[in-house]
């Protein structure tokens, strides 16, 4: 197989729970070496949360959270309250293209990492932090939390059912978003910097990051005056837009019923036509209060109502397979067990990773969302356990005898 | 200070939000962004709002003015056989060609990658699709709200576990869109990279249902690793992490480690009910939270938003308000770090814009020049860059074609 297109590229990766390793995680997928700083005394949150796999115990190498967001990396142990571990760290940046932290502000400084210290070790390393509030302003020493960010971004305030109160986004959603735009910033300072030789140090703010895919509240807050109303799920330009509750999943799980639902939107007055015969009501195709957008939003909650009452007796795939036969858009609204094994798509896609990881075993973890013709893109390994790759990293990129590494592991810097 | 990517000459043919948001990332750090929209009609963004006034302009839409600033604009009917050759003509030029075509649309007017690869092989081209360009999907109709039920993410936000008669509620917006857009620009980005290597291009492929199926936080591996499946109506293991209404507004109540519930409650006063046994560890507070609900209801009810928020962040607690579009502008942080920008457009005249998502210490993040109006560059870019004289260009212009 070619190499992937960021092979020889190396990433020091000193970023822990979601928003950091989501970023390294984009460039491991590509083949850059992403190697993991981490010490055992104070683990990456995510090696300490569920899920747990069935039947072993709980412990810092087995969280399938942890095991998703650093496939294909390595995890070098450091443990910098100990002597020699802070050098160690500094030769690996020096043997490094990029370094990426997501701590709060001032925390690589305090631990002799800041950029300035970086810059004399490697005059062109390339630095990003992903910080919750950024490096600079009042609030730049404020505490940020992922769960916090989607409210803070103004997210919460815009999403609601109609007349309800602010909601969540039901996942940490500004971390992930945070990662995947550290990740872009990252290959265009790689791509000036191979044209020009020079380094640069990056400073995002998770928040701002977040308020940068919000521009249809900001503008109408900023063209208009006026806060947008929460609409639940419908859409002001399309009717039916929504989610429509199906008959519950066949089988229990865990002894519990599981509700399903299909999402279906209509794009405009032909497509609602097609539904309409879809679902055996033909006639309401050119009924006068279901004709146009403009009657169907003035009939909105009537029309809703007849389409649940036709999919709540029906299975959500079938709801889903049926309309997109009629050529309307729609979707079952998709669990993690419908993706794992009932869509036939990412299957044929080969979407899911399944390879071995020493101490959970084989469990398929979700991949890489594109795929590349010339240079393709893989999963080279699973996610470390922590600390897998000391020994490794020291000796092929930094070069330490077996006798320093001993001397090293003794003194608990490897830890 | 020299723009990151101004070296890059980029084709974008991008409808709504994901083809324009990827070209937008290159745009914004320097690269040249041709953008291609269909005569007549242009991208359906400018149908979409918001308006001025809410009144429906083509040049007036907020969504379009975001994400197509810096943006040359042409229009070109690549449907007929002229415009697809004024098309390879411009690809000829360009380092990548971003769209989000819906597969049955690409295969009528033939756009494909080996096509345009044949005149111009360095070309890196980013086809961004629902669910990408092959599997049994690759068909299949698709609208914001689908694609974001197809990725896993959906299902997860509602009412809560007290409220299973209300339905999965999708999030403000386009996240869809964007999360596609901004994994589209990493892909493109890696092919650029590895091209400078290679000499060579090649066909990016991406999946919007895939972008979203990638970040489902911890949520997606309850299934392989537990058989559980995950939906809105599971209890939060962990609390106080709730939106809860103060005197002026919403403020989100977060105490994740015992430290943080230790200084809240330190900031409450030390109420005594505080110390009961049901709420000793953040489990138990879980476990009890509609009890521990009532309490904290009563006492953040009385307070303010700022105020709490400031009290809490200097005790280390990661609160967050519940921020309104006014917070946001009106914020002093965002202020000092200068977050939004005043764009000026022809039509639409001078309002602020969400602006930089990440600050480059070397290479600048700037407007050059507002949104285009539709066809705006016609003539600088067919008739200048590819020399197609008035007479054809009038001739173009007669038959649709642009």
């Amino acid at each position: 197989m070619a190499d992937g297109p960021l092979s020889g590229v190396r990433i020091a990766d000193f970023t822990w729970v979601w928003a950091g390793p989501y970023c390294t995680l984009q460039l491991a997928h590509m083949g850059a070496d992403v190697i993991r700083i981490e010490t055992a005394t104070r683990p990456c949150v995510t090696r300490m949360l569920p899920p747990w796999p069935e039947g072993k115990p709980a412990g810092l190498d087995s969280s399938g959270y942890y095991n998703q967001y650093n496939q294909g990396k390595r995890s070098l142990a450091l443990n910098f309250s100990k002597p020699g571990a802070l050098d160690l760290a500094k030769r690996l940046v020096a043997k490094s293209d990029v370094v990426a932290n997501n701590f709060a502000h001032g925390v690589m400084d305090r631990l002799g990492l800041g950029y300035e210290e970086l810059k004399k070790i490697k005059p062109d390393i390339i630095m990003i932090s992903l910080s919750g509030y950024g490096d600079t302003g009042p609030y730049k020493d404020y505490v940020a939390y992922g769960p916090a960010q989607v409210p803070l971004c103004g997210l919460s305030a815009l999403t609601g059912y109609i007349g309800g109160p602010p909601m969540h986004a039901g996942y940490s959603y500004a971390d992930p978003n945070a990662g995947v735009h550290g990740a872009f910033a990252i290959l265009a300072a790689l791509y000036h910097r191979e044209l020009t030789g020079e380094g640069q140090y990056m400073d995002m703010s998770q928040w701002e990051c977040a308020m940068a895919v919000l521009p249809e509240g900001i503008m109408e807050y900023t063209m208009n005056g006026r806060e947008p109303q929460r609409i639940g799920n419908r859409d002001p330009y399309m009717a039916p837009h929504g989610i429509f509750r199906c008959m519950d999943r066949a089988e229990k799980v865990m002894g519990v019923t599981v509700d399903q639902f299909v999402a279906i939107a209509v794009s405009d007055d032909a497509a609602w036509r097609r539904l309409a015969a879809a679902i055996g009501r033909p006639g309401l195709g050119n009924d006068p209060k279901f004709a146009t957008l403009a009657a169907r939003k003035a009939n909105e909650d009537e029309l809703e109502s007849i389409i649940e009452a036709w999919s709540v007796n029906q299975r959500a795939p079938e709801v889903a397979r049926i309309l997109q036969e009629a050529g309307v858009a729609a979707f079952v609204v998709a669990d993690n067990k419908y993706l794992s094994e009932e869509d036939e798509h990412l299957k044929a896609r080969d979407y899911f990773v399944n390879l071995p990881h020493p101490v959970v075993g084989v469990k398929q973890h979700c991949g890489i969302p594109w795929k590349m013709s010339a240079t393709p893109v893989k999963v080279r390994c699973a996610a470390p356990t922590l600390g897998q790759h000391t020994n490794e990293v020291l000796s092929e990129v930094l070069g330490l005898s077996e006798a320093e590494i001993a001397t090293l592991r003794a003194s608990g810097a490897l830890e | 200070m020299a723009d990151a990517l101004s070296r890059l000459k980029v084709i974008e043919i991008g409808e709504l939000v994901s083809a324009p948001y990827a070209a937008k990332l290159m745009a914004d750090l320097g690269a040249e962004v041709i953008k291609l929209e269909r005569p007549g009609a242009g991208d359906a963004a400018r149908r979409r709002g918001p308006f001025p006034a809410a009144t429906p302009h083509p040049d007036k839409s907020g969504l379009f003015l975001y994400l197509n600033a810096n943006k040359y604009g042409v229009t070109l009917d690549i449907a007929q056989p002229e415009g697809f050759e004024l098309l390879e003509a411009l690809a000829e030029q360009a380092d990548v060609l971003i769209h989000n075509l819906w597969p049955p649309d690409m295969d009528r007017v033939g756009l494909s990658y080996d096509r345009l690869a044949r005149r111009n092989p360095r070309l890196v081209m980013t086809s961004i699709t629902p669910f990408g360009s092959s599997g049994p999907h690759r068909n299949w109709r698709a609208e914001e709200l689908t694609v974001w039920s197809s990725g896993g993410v959906c299902v997860l936000n509602g009412g809560g576990p007290n409220h299973p008669e209300l339905p999965p509620l999708k999030v403000f917006g386009s996240p869809a869109g964007f999360q596609a857009g901004a994994h589209a620009a990493v892909a493109t980005m890696g092919a650029v990279f590895a091209r400078l290597r290679s000499g060579k291009g090649q066909h990016v492929d991406v999946s919007g249902q895939e972008t979203l199926v990638s970040q489902n936080e911890m949520v997606y591996e309850y299934w392989p690793y537990m058989k559980v499946i995950a939906t809105r109506l599971g209890r939060k293991p962990l609390q106080p992490l709730e939106a809860m209404q103060c005197k002026d507004g919403w403020i989100f109540i977060c105490c994740v480690e015992e430290h943080q519930w230790r200084n809240f409650v330190s900031l409450m006063g030390n109420p005594q009910w505080a110390y009961e046994e049901i709420f000793a560890d953040r489990l138990k507070r879980g476990e009890n939270w509609e009890a521990l609900e009532i309490f904290l209801r009563e006492w953040v009810g009385e307070q303010t938003v700022l105020d709490l928020y400031r009290k809490a962040q200097e005790r280390r607690i990661p609160f967050a308000p519940v921020s309104t579009m006014g917070d946001l502008l009106a914020s002093e942080h965002l202020r000092s770090r200068g977050f939004f920008v005043e764009i000026e457009h022809p039509v639409a005249g001078t309002c602020k814009y969400p602006g930089a998502p990440i600050k480059y210490g070397a290479t600048p993040w700037r407007i050059r020049m507002p949104a285009p109006t539709l066809g705006q560059h016609n003539e600088e870019i067919l008739g200048g860059r590819l020399g197609v004289r008035p007479d054809r260009m009038a001739q173009l212009k007669s038959k649709g074609v642009i």
